[in-house]
């Protein structure tokens, strides 16, 4: 007898469900995949999941040079999450920075880039976030100090750094160029990290992409410079870089390394291909590139010798490193920045590369903080700043020290 | 039928066993664990040789000292070919090994029962090396008291080295340690001390290693592959660098 009647339930609830399905929805399958792999796209777990945390249930804290700001609780929790929020509501998150009740985010939200995604997209991330798991996480995303935590403050720090507007196709170019500066521009926000920042951390959008520093880590240039970006890197190379974290150049490290096992390496390959192809064909910056140091400068003698002692075997002597495993120095990006703060940072605390699908290893940097000085840090550094065909202006072991200090904190 | 022998065990059985039990105590004790996908990294992570400061003594007493200082200068003494065991720095190697894991044998096995082998099996003493030293040089000391009048260091050259010889070769009998037994580890010790990396507290500026042209801890000579039938003259290299890493001028 009870049997039966949990058959006929049983029963019952199918047929309910299928009814369900077979009427148009919202939150149709393809919807909430393709919202997914946006939110994929995006990097929105750099942010909004904690290491070890659940998805998207916010606690990563970003230090910005104001203060610390808090990925928020994006499951659809309705009271710590934002399981409240209609979806006309999300779309004025993602294109104006406004939240629920009309409060002003902070730009550490990159609302400033996602303005530019298209209705339907965001659309599509709504459908997905309302289909994760719901998690009840309080997270006070503002632990900015006074003055910067009021938040009507953002009013006008809008209206000098925010043009709101989505994304609008250039049609002198190909419709790969433009999916590129789509993703670049708007949902993959690469000018959060790579895009230097004005007093007010804002960008500095004439000078779009040409490299910035965030939380002890720089990011370089990744315009098509070819002396401090990425301009003598092929499209297929650039694209074997987002896909697998390394290439005969170089491996990403620190935040990159992140960006690509969390998000890249999961692009589709159209998608990687038309941000290369944008990188590749959009800008150059236009500095001037400093003569390199004379081989007899003093700094440049020791560094030799250093570099000879405690690089050179797995970098080569030469410079090049050996492809996809240990980064190349000559002709780097990185080495040719202005700012040398990854160069001392991965010199002193080490460093481990993204592991990804395509390239599991991750190999890794020894920290050589304990038996190289200030001194001998910033004399190698500028060696290899300065050799190659490498030149960029000479590291100062006051710039050691201070970060050192800092990273040790 | 024969009746069960429940404690009865093959001599393999033993010493698979026994094996089982060191996995045991080694995955313990190391913190064995299973690891992942990518290895675990750590900023700032490094494991450096084990060292002690320089200037002082970890573990010999003031007179210790003094008498260690003289007997490194007659292993070693100064000549044409390099400075002294005492200037390079040998009594304070042994002594910061002493003060080390070295100096209790930590990593042997220090258990009873000590019975006196065969010259095949080795050291069988139950005298860590701290005992050795110690007991060693008092013996020492306590000889020349006795039968020189004098304090080992205040013996001209020459019947220093006579003395030492006939600890050597087991013409002088301490009470307390094997006499022949206390030279061969401060001889081993000393050599050590003049041939390791300075960093541990010997071989002072590389003075050994300069005299023999060892190049030292270096780990990539691809640029000098090709250069065949050439005196290379390569600056030996310490574990903490070596000269040429400052600026000159």
């Amino acid at each position: 007898m009870n049997n039966l009647l949990l058959k006929s339930v049983g029963i019952l609830a199918f047929t309910a469900t299928a009814a369900v399905a077979q009427a148009p929805r919202d939150d149709s399958f393809e919807k909430v995949a393709r919202g997914r792999y946006l939110a994929t796209l995006a990097d929105c777990s750099a942010c909004h999941t904690a290491a070890g945390g659940a998805p998207f249930a916010g606690g990563v804290v970003l230090q910005t040079p104001f203060g610390d700001l808090v990925g928020a609780n994006i499951t659809p929790d309705p009271d710590t999450g934002i399981g409240r929020y209609t979806e006309e509501e999300f779309q004025r998150v993602m294109s104006e920075g406004i939240g629920k009740g009309g409060y002003h985010l902070y730009g550490a939200m990159p609302f400033t880039a996602y303005t530019k995604v298209s209705k339907s997209d965001n659309s599509a991330i709504y459908a997905y976030l309302r289909s994760v798991e719901p998690v009840r996480n309080k997270v006070e995303t503002n632990q900015l100090p006074f003055p910067f935590n009021i938040r009507a403050s953002l009013i006008g720090w809008n209206f000098l750094n925010f043009s709101k507007g989505e994304f609008e196709k250039n049609p002198d170019r190909s419709a790969e160029w433009n999916r590129g500066a789509y993703i670049v521009e708007g949902l993959g926000h690469c000018g959060t990290c790579h895009t230097p920042k004005t007093s007010l951390g804002g960008d500095e959008n004439d000078r779009f992409l040409e490299g910035a520093t965030l939380q002890n880590w720089h990011a370089p240039n990744i315009t098509a410079d070819r002396h401090r970006g990425i301009g003598s890197w092929s499209t297929d190379e650039i694209v074997q870089y987002l896909k697998t974290g390394t290439n005969r150049f170089d491996t990403a490290s620190g935040p990159m390394a992140e960006e690509v096992e969390n998000s890249s390496q999961h692009w589709n390959d159209a998608d990687l291909n038309a941000v290369a192809v944008y990188l590749k064909e959009s800008r150059t910056s236009a500095t001037e590139v400093p003569d390199a140091l004379d081989a007899d400068d003093t700094r440049i003698v020791a560094g030799k010798n250093i570099y000879a002692d405690r690089c050179s075997a797995c970098h080569t002597p030469d410079g090049n490193g050996i492809p996809r495993l240990f980064p190349k120095l000559s002709s780097a990006p990185l080495v040719n920045s202005d700012d040398p703060t990854s160069l001392i940072r991965v010199v002193l605390a080490g460093s481990r590369a993204g592991g990804t699908q395509a390239s599991p290893t991750g190999p890794a940097m020894p920290s050589f903080a304990w038996n190289l000085s200030d001194d001998d840090v910033a004399n190698v550094l500028t060696y290899i700043r300065n050799r190659w065909g490498n030149s960029a202006v000479p590291v100062a072991a006051s710039e050691v020290k201070e970060l050192r200090e800092q990273l040790q904190e | 039928m024969k009746p069960p022998l429940p404690f009865k065990q093959s001599r393999r059985h033993f010493l698979a066993s026994g094996v089982a039990a060191i996995f045991v105590a080694v995955a313990s004790t190391a913190g064995a664990t299973i690891i992942k996908g990518v290895a675990p990294f750590k900023p700032f992570d490094y494991n450096p040789p084990e060292t002690l400061g320089t200037g002082g003594w970890y573990f010999f007493t003031p007179q210790e000292a003094r008498l260690m200082e003289a007997l490194v200068e007659c292993l070693i003494p100064a000549d044409e070919l390099s400075v002294s065991g005492l200037d390079a720095g040998c009594a304070e190697f042994i002594d910061r090994q002493l003060a080390g894991s070295y100096g209790t044998f930590e990593r042997l096995y220090m258990q009873g029962p000590f019975v006196a082998g065969t010259p095949e099996q080795g050291d069988q003493s139950p005298l860590v090396p701290q005992r050795r030293y110690r007991l060693g040089l008092a013996a020492l000391e306590r000889h020349c008291q006795q039968t020189l009048g004098k304090s080992f260091v205040e013996l001209p050259g020459e019947q220093k080295d006579q003395v030492i010889t006939s600890v050597q070769n087991g013409e002088i009998v301490f009470k307390d340690i094997d006499s022949k037994m206390f030279f061969a580890i401060l001889l081993q010790n000393t050599m050590e001390g003049f041939f390791a990396d300075p960093i541990y507290g010997g071989n002072r500026d590389m003075v050994s290693w300069k005299m023999l042209g060892f190049p030292g801890a270096r780990y990539d000579y691809r640029d000098y592959i090709d250069r065949h039938n050439e005196k290379l003259d390569l600056p030996p290299l310490s574990i903490s660098g070596r000269p040429e890493w400052h600026k000159k001028g």
